[in-house]
C-alpha cells in the first residue's frame, strides 16, 4: 500500500514541477523593462546621426563583423597609454581596467550597420518572429522593391517621398514585432535604417541590388 | 524491487507526458503569436489571436479575442492572405 502512495507522492511531484514551468514562460512576454531600453536605443540612435555619419566613414565595411571585435580594440589602446607611461609606476593599471568595463555600451549604439542583404540573413535567422509573420514581412518588403522600381522606370505614382513614408511604415512593423523579442537585431535595425534607405534611394545602388 | 521499478518508470512516463504537454502549449502560444503579428501586418481587425487550427501546412484559422475569425495561408504565389470568414 505504501508503495502505491509512494507512486502517487512521484506524481504529485512530477507535476508539481511542469507547473512550475508555466510562470518561466510568462515572464518573457513582459519585457516590460525591456521596452524603454528599445525606446532609448531609438531616441540615441535618432539624437546621434552626427555621430552616425563619422562612423559610416571609418568602419564601413568592418563595422557589421566587427561588432564584437570593436569593444576589443577600445580596451586594447587604453591600456597602452598607461602602459607606456606607468612604466616606474604599477599602480595605475587598475583604474585602466575599471574604465575598459564602462566601455562596452560605445559599440553596441556604433556597432550595427546592416546591408539589405544581413538585415534578410538576420530576419531569417531570428526566431523571434514566426514563420508565417516572416513570410508576411518578406511580401511587403517586396512590394515595397516593386514600388521603387516603379519609381525608378519612371513612372510618377510613387513619388520619393510616398517610398520614404513606405519605407518608413515598414520599418516600423520589423521593429515592432521584433523589439520584445530579438531585442539586439531591432537595435541594429535602427541603427542601419538610414544606411538601407540610402542603398534604396540611390538609384545606382538600388540596380546592383536588384540585379 | 519490481514495484520500484514499476513506481520509477511510471513517474517517468507521467514526467514525460506533462513535459510533452508543456511543449505543446509551447508550440501553441507561439502559433498564436505568429498569426495574430500576421493579422496585424495586414491591417486586420484582432486584437489577439486565441485560438487556432492548423488545416495544412502554411495554412491556418484562426479565432480573435474580438470574435473575427481568419483564414490565414499561404498561397501558391508565395503570399500570406488574410481571409476574414463570417
Amino acid at each position: 500500500m505504501s508503495r502505491y502512495s509512494a507512486v502517487i507522492v512521484l506524481m504529485v511531484l512530477s507535476a508539481g514541477c511542469t507547473h512550475a514551468k508555466k510562470p518561466e514562460a510568462q515572464p518573457q512576454p513582459s519585457p516590460v523593462v525591456a521596452k524603454p531600453d528599445a525606446a532609448k536605443a531609438p531616441q540615441t540612435a535618432k539624437a546621434a546621426p552626427p555621430a552616425t555619419t563619422p562612423s559610416k566613414a571609418a568602419p564601413t565595411t568592418a563595422t557589421p563583423k566587427a561588432a564584437a571585435a570593436t569593444p576589443s580594440k577600445s580596451p586594447a589602446k587604453t591600456p597602452v597609454k598607461p602602459a607606456t607611461a606607468t612604466n616606474t609606476a604599477k599602480t595605475v593599471p587598475p583604474p585602466a581596467t575599471k574604465p575598459n568595463a564602462a566601455t562596452p555600451p560605445r559599440p553596441t549604439a556604433a556597432a550595427p550597420t546592416l546591408d539589405l542583404t544581413a538585415l534578410e540573413a538576420r530576419l531569417k535567422q531570428t526566431k523571434g518572429i514566426g514563420v508565417m509573420t516572416k513570410l508576411s514581412l518578406k511580401n511587403q518588403v517586396d512590394d515595397l522593391l516593386g514600388e521603387f522600381r516603379k519609381h525608378y522606370a519612371g513612372k510618377p505614382v510613387p513619388t520619393i517621398a510616398e517610398l520614404r513614408r513606405s519605407y518608413d511604415l515598414l520599418m516600423m512593423k520589423v521593429l515592432s514585432l521584433l523589439q520584445d523579442r530579438d531585442q539586439q537585431l531591432a537595435s541594429d535595425i535602427l541603427s542601419s535604417r538610414e544606411r538601407i534607405w540610402g542603398l534604396l534611394a540611390d538609384p545606382k545602388s538600388f540596380a546592383a541590388l536588384d540585379a | 524491487m519490481t514495484t520500484r521499478v514499476v513506481a520509477l518508470a511510471s513517474s517517468f512516463l507521467v514526467l514525460g507526458c506533462l513535459a510533452t504537454t508543456a511543449a505543446a502549449q509551447q508550440d501553441v502560444e507561439a502559433l498564436k503569436k505568429d498569426l495574430t503579428a500576421v493579422i496585424a501586418l495586414q491591417g486586420q481587425p484582432c486584437g489577439e489571436v486565441i485560438s487556432a487550427t492548423v488545416l495544412k501546412q502554411n495554412d491556418y484559422a484562426a479565432t480573435c479575442k474580438d470574435g473575427n475569425k481568419y483564414h490565414v495561408y499561404e498561397n501558391d504565389k508565395g503570399r500570406v492572405v488574410v481571409d476574414k470568414q463570417k
